[in-house]
């Protein structure tokens, strides 16, 4: 499942899709972002509750294939011009982080 | 990062970097704050370089495009209601009086509160890594003050390198010790 497809997905709203075609292969959850740097792998999806602009150097240093926010957390305006310029990929959903890894392990599986 | 201590050792290091002859590492504690105060004699940054530490994107670093030790530090810091502070002055605008000054102050009673950690083993790593530089490390608390001073120590050994295994065990129990006499 490419980033662009889990953005259509019920429940999840783009934020940024610079890449969308990018494949989800995996889903990390995490919010101490020095802890989310050693463990969240290349292409997972990342869902987080976090929002402030080092959320997009943890993607980027752990090539993220996309930022999840859960819960309904929304990005500053000069974060999501930050997400747009760097190139890194974020979803919104209202669904808390277990509910999202639920749907992602579902379609993630369907393929 | 889990402990306040990972931070020191993180932006400690910048100083080293930076050419510090000395680095001052000082801790100061009351019931409420931690603040945390990082100073050192290297080359500074300029004006514009200050203004760009605090954006994870900007690193000194070539390996990788991005820099998280100030950031993270920033965030740690105000996620606990506390403040973050770096002023610089540069060799260049400063030959007689540079360096480099970040302050961090850290609620302790805010639940977001991150605990200060090994802070010996982070000032033990330091020593370590740059036996050939100086650190002065002071931590106040209510109940009295830990400190340790490289320069005393290095006057003391004379040609001995602090990086000696002994050496590095001895500060480790003496910083200790001072702790455990205090928390007695």
């Amino acid at each position: 499942m490419t980033v662009t497809e889990l953005s259509h997905a019920e429940g999840f709203e783009a934020v940024n899709l610079s890449e969308g075609d990018r494949e989800i292969t995996g889903v990390y959850i995490g919010d101490l972002l020095s802890w989310v740097m050693g463990k969240a792998t290349s292409g997972d999806s990342w869902i987080t509750i976090m929002s402030n602009i080092n959320i997009l150097a943890v993607a980027s240093l752990t090539d993220c294939a996309c930022v999840i926010l859960a819960e309904g957390v929304t990005l500053e305006d000069d974060v999501k011009t930050a997400a747009q310029s760097k190139g890194i990929n974020v979803i919104s959903s209202q669904l808390s982080a277990y509910e999202i890894a639920l749907r992602l392990n579902t379609m993630i599986n369907n393929e | 990062m889990k402990e306040i201590s990972l931070n020191i050792l993180d932006v400690a290091k910048n100083s080293v970097k930076a050419g510090a002859a000395l680095t001052t590492i000082t801790l100061n504690e009351t019931e409420e704050t931690l603040t945390l105060i990082i100073g050192d004699n290297g080359c500074g940054m300029s004006e514009e370089t200050v203004k760009n530490v605090c954006d994870p994107f900007y690193t000194t670093r070539t390996t990788r495009k991005v820099g998280l030790g100030i950031p993270l530090l920033k965030l740690s810091a105000e996620q606990t209601g506390g403040s973050f502070e770096i002023i610089s002055r540069s060799q260049e605008d400063f030959p007689d009086d540079h360096g480099t000054t970040v302050t961090a102050v850290f609620y302790k009673n805010h639940i977001d509160f991150t605990p200060l950690g090994d802070v010996v083993f982070s000032i033990v790593t330091l020593i370590q890594g740059d036996p050939d530089v100086d650190f002065l490390y002071t931590h106040n608390m209510p109940q009295g003050t830990v400190s340790l001073d490289t320069r005393e120590l290095r006057a003391q050994l004379g040609d001995i390198s602090l990086a000696e295994f002994e050496i590095i065990a001895w500060i480790s129990e003496y910083l200790k010790e001072q702790y455990a006499e205090l928390n007695a």
